[in-house]
C-alpha cells in the first residue's frame, strides 16, 4: 500500500544472528528495546500497538516478548504469521497502522528461536498436511529445482552460483551482527557437503535464531521524539502467492514479480534508483533469480549482472550489504524485520566496517515466505524506504 | 498403506495404475490433486479422468539432508504431463541419475516410513527405459 499520511521509522534494532541460547522471546526484548531506545522513546505507554511476527515458537508469542517491557494491557498486540514473510509482515501492518491514523506510534518484532526446538540433520519443511511435503519435499530441495532449471536453461554452473555466497560473506566481514562472514573461496562453496544437489551447505542459510525491530511513527511523533534521522516509507505491499498446478516457469517468481511491480508503481520509485537491497538469498539461487524478477537486469541476464560487479559496493546498487540471509542466517520469523533494521542503518550511515558509501538514500527489502503446494511462495513482502 | 485414495487408482485387474485426474462437471476445469470446491466455478462435482502415465521431467534434485524421519539420499522432481498438470513427485532410481526434459513414467512405491513403522504407498516416477 501507499501510506494514506506519511510514515517514518524512528529507529530500529537487531540481535546478534546465529545460535542463540536465548529464547525467542528474550531475542524479539533485546531487538525491541534497541529499536525503542534508537527511537528516544523511554517508557512503555507511548507505544500504541504492536505487531510481533514469529512462525515456529508457539502462541501468544507477542504478548510473552512484551510483558516484560510492560506493553501488555494498555494496547493490543497482534501476533503475526507467515513463516518466512512473518517479521516483514509485521512491520507491514504497524506501518498500515499509523498510515490510517489507528496508532502514531507502533512497534514491529520479528523473532524466532530454532535451534532449541529442531532435530538437527533434519531441513524445513511445509506443513506434513501438505500434499508435496508427505512426498518427501523440502524447502532446499524446491529452490535446488530452481537452480537445477535455472542451469539447464542458461548454462550457469554451480561456480556461478557459489559467487554469490562469497559476495554476501565479504559484504558482512565486519558486520557484528552477521553468522558466517569473511573470505570464502568459490572451491569450499562447491566443494562443502552436499544439501540437495546442486546446493551445498554453504550455498544454503544457516538455521538461526535471532530477531529485528522496528519502531514505525507519524510526522508528528518524529517531531515528538526528537528523532534526527527518520527514514520515510514510501510503500509497503504483502501479496499472497498465486495458485497454480500447471506447468510453469520456476526460474521466474511470479509473486515477487507481482510484488516489485506493485511496490515500484506504488513508490514511483523505479529499480534503477534503488541503491541497496536486502532480499530473500535464503539460497544462492534465489538471490541470482531475484536479480531478474525484481527487474534489475533482464530476464537471463541475472549472471552477467553478478559478473559484471553490479551487485557490491560500487555497483549499481549493493545486494545484500549486511551479508543476507547467507551470512546471517535465517530465524524465519525474524528475517524480514531484521533486514529492514539492517537497511535503515545503512541510510542512517551506522555501519562501520560495512557501511555502504555514500550512504544509500534509498533501500529495499523483500521477503517471501511459505513453501505451499501450488505455490512459489505462500507470501511475499516488501518495503521501499526513502531517506529525506 | 495408501498414502491417499483421490491420488493414485492401483486396479484390482493387474492393470497398470494411473493418477486420478478431477474434471468439474460445471466449468471443465482438470485439476490434480483434487481441488474442493473446483477454485475456477465453486462446483462441487467431479468426473475422475484417468491422467496420462508418462510425462517430462521439469526439475530434478537429490536430496542429501531431508525431512525428519526420512532416510536420504532420495531424488524428487517436477514432472509435466501432457494435460497440462504439473506433479510434484519422488523420483524411483539412482541418485544422480535424472536431468531436466528426461522423459519418465509412473510407478507406484514406499514415500515414507510412517511413525510406527507402516511403509506409506503413493505415487512416483521413473526414467522410461531404453
Ligand atoms: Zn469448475
Amino acid at each position: 500500500m501507499k501510506p494514506q499520511r506519511d510514515v517514518y521509522i524512528a529507529g530500529v534494532g537487531e540481535t546478534k544472528f546465529g545460535k542463540q541460547r536465548l529464547e525467542f522471546d528474550a531475542l524479539g526484548r533485546i531487538a525491541a528495546l534497541a529499536a525503542l531506545k534508537s527511537s528516544n522513546i523511554d517508557r512503555p505507554d507511548i507505544i500504541e500497538s504492536a505487531y510481533v511476527g514469529n512462525a515456529t515458537n508457539g502462541l501468544v508469542t507477542g504478548q510473552t516478548v512484551l510483558k516484560d517491557l510492560g506493553m501488555c494491557g494498555h494496547m493490543p498486540i497482534i501476533n503475526v504469521e507467515s513463516a518466512c514473510s512473518a517479521g516483514g509482515m509485521a512491520v507491514h501492518l504497524a506501518v498500515r497502522e499509523v498510515a490510517c491514523g489507528l496508532s502514531e506510534v507502533s512497534l514491529a518484532i520479528g523473532c524466532e528461536n530454532h535451534s532449541l526446538h529442531m532435530q538437527s540433520g533434519t531441513a524445513f519443511a511445509p506443513a506434513m498436511t501438505d500434499i508435496e511435503t508427505m512426498h518427501g519435499a523440502v524447502m532446499t530441495g524446491k529452490y535446488a529445482l530452481r537452480a537445477q532449471r535455472y542451469m539447464y536453461e542458461t548454462g550457469a554452473k554451480p561456480e556461478d552460483l557459489a559467487l554469490i555466497t562469497v559476495k554476501n560473506r565479504r559484504h558482512a566481514t565486519n558486520n557484528p551482527y552477521a553468522w558466517f562472514k569473511g573470505e570464502i573461496s568459490v572451491e569450499e562453496v562447491v566443494n562443502s557437503r552436499m544439501v540437495a544437489s546442486p546446493l551445498t551447505l554453504q550455498q544454503c542459510c544457516g538455521v538461526a535464531d535471532g530477531a529485528g525491530a522496528v519502531v514505525v511513527c507519524s510526522e508528528r511523533m518524529v517531531r515528538k521524539l526528537g528523532v534526527d534521522k527518520p527514514i520515510g516509507v514510501a510503500a509497503t505491499v504483502v501479496r499472497s502467492g498465486p495458485y497454480h498446478n500447471r506447468p510453469r516457469d520456476i526460474t521466474g517468481d511470479d509473486i515477487t514479480e507481482a510484488c516489485a511491480q506493485q511496490l515500484y508503481e506504488q513508490a514511483g520509485i523505479g529499480p534503477d534508483e534503488v541503491d541497496i537491497i536486502e532480499l530473500h538469498d535464503a539460497f544462492t539461487i534465489s538471490e541470482l533469480l531475484y536479480y531478474e524478477c525484481l527487474g534489475l537486469c533482464g530476464k537471463g541476464e541475472g549472471l552477467r549482472y553478478l559478473h559484471d560487479g553490479n551487485a557490491t559496493h560500487g555497483g549499481k546498487c549493493v545486494i545484500s550489504p549486511r551479508g543476507g540471509m547467507l551470512s546471517y542466517g535465517h530465524p524465519i520469523g525474524a528475517s524480514g524485520a531484521a533486514q529492514i533494521a539492517a537497511c535503515v542503518k545503512q541510510m542512517r550511515n551506522e555501519c562501520p566496517g560495512y557501511q555502504v558509501d555514500p550512504a544509500p538514500r534509498i533501500a529495499m527489502t523483500h521477503v517471501t515466505g511459505g513453501g505451499l503446494s501450488g505455490t512459489e511462495h505462500a507470501a511475499c513482502t516488501m518495503h521501499m524506504l526513502v531517506r529525506p | 498403506m495408501l498414502f491417499h485414495p483421490d491420488l493414485l487408482e492401483i486396479p484390482a485387474d493387474g492393470s497398470p495404475p494411473y493418477l486420478k485426474g478431477y474434471r468439474c462437471r460445471a466449468c471443465g476445469q482438470l485439476d490434480f490433486p483434487k481441488l474442493t470446491p473446483c477454485p475456477n466455478c465453486w462446483g462441487e462435482e467431479f468426473e475422475v479422468v484417468p491422467l496420462s502415465r508418462t510425462g517430462k521431467l521439469y526439475a530434478a534434485t537429490d536430496i542429501f539432508i531431508g525431512q525428519g524421519g526420512m532416510k536420504p539420499p532420495y531424488s524428487f522432481g517436477y514432472v509435466d504431463l501432457p494435460e497440462n498438470l504439473r506433479i510434484f513427485s519422488q523420483l524411483e532410481g539412482e541418485i544422480g541419475s535424472f536431468h531436466c526434459d528426461d522423459v519418465v513414467e509412473l510407478t507406484v512405491g514406499t514415500i515414507r516410513i510412517d511413525s510406527d513403522g507402516t511403509p506409506i504407498i503413493s505415487y512416483k516416477f521413473e526414467k522410461v527405459s531404453g
